[in-house]
């Protein structure tokens, strides 16, 4: 039980230095997207049944601060997810390179599906103008994120 | 008689050294002001030595009282540290109050020449993620606001209100691809509709190449669609394009607002969406 609420206090402590102090201190593109990581994280590393539950709520989460489509990041973290934890099995997870790497290829997934599903489903005519320049820098500075946490264990993997 | 003189030597000395004592003594007197050659010849004697005693003398009172002050001067260079920090702290807080002050009195300004209630909002978070432009404002639906009330600033628009909590807000700004602005050109009073760009920019749609546009024109909000009032500007038109197809023009537009900065905001709370 106090697992899950250290998980929680670490999600909302990214969630709130997304919104607050990040945004003060560091230009568009180079916000690292600390969601995104632990998105990676649950799917290369927590093959639990409620894993997906809580990439979908941190899809959720990122909708709340974020843009005014509840579901966009949602849907496409779940999809992230979804793809990690049936890969999980055949990658060496515990390299760290691998997770950098593969958080710098869901980066630019998530924004690639985002874009399609925006461009689909909404009226935000030339979105891709303002996500494709930031995309590589974004997957740049999440990779260098990942790069730094990569030997950090959450508390529930600890348990176990 | 030498007898007698060896008799009283001793007293005759002691006279004559007495007498030669008064006499030197007396004969000074007129000419106290004035050194006398033993006077001078002393003087000159003990000149060089007075002075080095001096010196050395000076050379270890101030040795001394240097090692006494240094003893007090690090504490005292704890406590200056301190008070200028202090005093630094102090004055960053002066020019913060001092910049703060210039923004209420801009927004104050604005509240009385805008003819329709509004309600002071402060930004407490912006959006996280770097493709949307959103901020997170500290007034939600206990305070009256509502999805759709537009959002001034001393400068201009900044857009409007959307996803409204009891405690916050969310301000869906006119640089975000999903805002659209009806608008009319202050000078050439051409229609058309700004919509958000992304990267601080918006760009006027819709407006037929006929109209008469120029770089540097004024921007106003148009008041149709009934959001918002109409005559707030909105930005300054940056960039003018007639392409040889099509029926539109291509212009971009600077916002009035600088929405890299905001800090302190006005909703209208008067236009409503039912």
């Amino acid at each position: 039980m106090i697992a899950y609420l250290k998980i929680t206090g670490v999600v909302l402590a990214a969630c709130l230095l997304q919104m607050t102090l990040l945004p003060r201190y560091l230009l568009d593109p180079f916000q690292p997207n600390l969601l995104i990581v632990l998105v990676v994280y649950l799917g290369l590393k927590m093959p639990h049944r409620l894993a997906g539950v809580a990439a979908f709520g941190l899809g959720l989460l990122q909708d709340s601060f974020s843009g005014i489509y509840l579901g966009l990041h949602a849907f496409s973290y779940l999809c992230i997810y979804t793809l990690l934890s049936g890969l999980a099995d055949r990658l060496y997870t515990d390299n760290r390179a691998l997770f950098v790497l593969v958080v710098f290829l869901a980066t630019v997934f998530s924004a690639l599906l985002n874009l399609l599903m925006l461009a689909i489903f909404s009226v935000s005519k030339g979105v891709y103008a303002s996500l494709l320049p930031a995309l590589i820098p974004q997957a740049l500075v999440n990779a260098l994120v990942a790069s730094l946490f990569s030997g950090v264990r959450l508390p529930v993997e600890e348990a176990r | 008689m030498r007898n007698l003189l060896i008799r009283y030597k001793r007293f005759l000395m002691t006279a004559v050294f007495l007498l030669a004592a008064f006499l030197t003594y007396a004969l000074n007197l007129r000419n106290k002001e004035n050194a006398n050659p033993l006077e001078r010849a002393m003087m000159t004697v003990t000149k060089p030595l007075a002075g080095s005693t001096a010196a050395v003398s000076g050379t270890a009172g101030d040795i001394w009282s240097n090692y006494i002050d240094l003893l007090e001067v690090r504490q005292e260079n704890i406590e200056l540290r301190k008070s200028v920090k202090l005093l630094n702290e102090r004055m960053v807080a002066n020019n913060e109050a001092i910049v703060a002050n210039a923004r209420l009195k801009a927004l104050l300004e604005l509240k009385g020449a805008v003819a329709i209630p509004s309600i002071a909002v402060s930004v407490i978070g912006e959006d996280s993620s770097a493709w949307f432009k959103t901020l997170v404002v500290d007034r939600g639906s206990s305070d009256g606001m509502l999805e759709g009330m537009p959002v001034v600033a001393a400068g201009g628009v900044v857009g409007r209100l959307v996803k409204v909590a009891p405690h916050s807000s969310r301000v869906l700004l006119l640089t975000d691809h999903a805002s659209a602005i009806a608008a009319v050109v202050q000078r050439s009073r051409a229609r058309g509709v700004v919509r958000g760009a992304g990267g601080g920019r918006c760009s006027l749609e819709f407006t037929v190449k006929d109209e008469d546009v120029k770089v540097g024109d004024t921007v106003i909000s148009s008041g149709i669609g009934g959001v918002f009032p109409k005559g707030l500007p909105i930005g300054e038109v940056t960039m003018v394009k007639k392409g040889e197809y099509g029926v539109f023009q291509t212009i971009e537009v600077r916002p009035a607002v600088n929405i890299g900065k905001l800090e302190e905001m006005l909703v209208l709370v008067r236009q409503s969406i039912e």
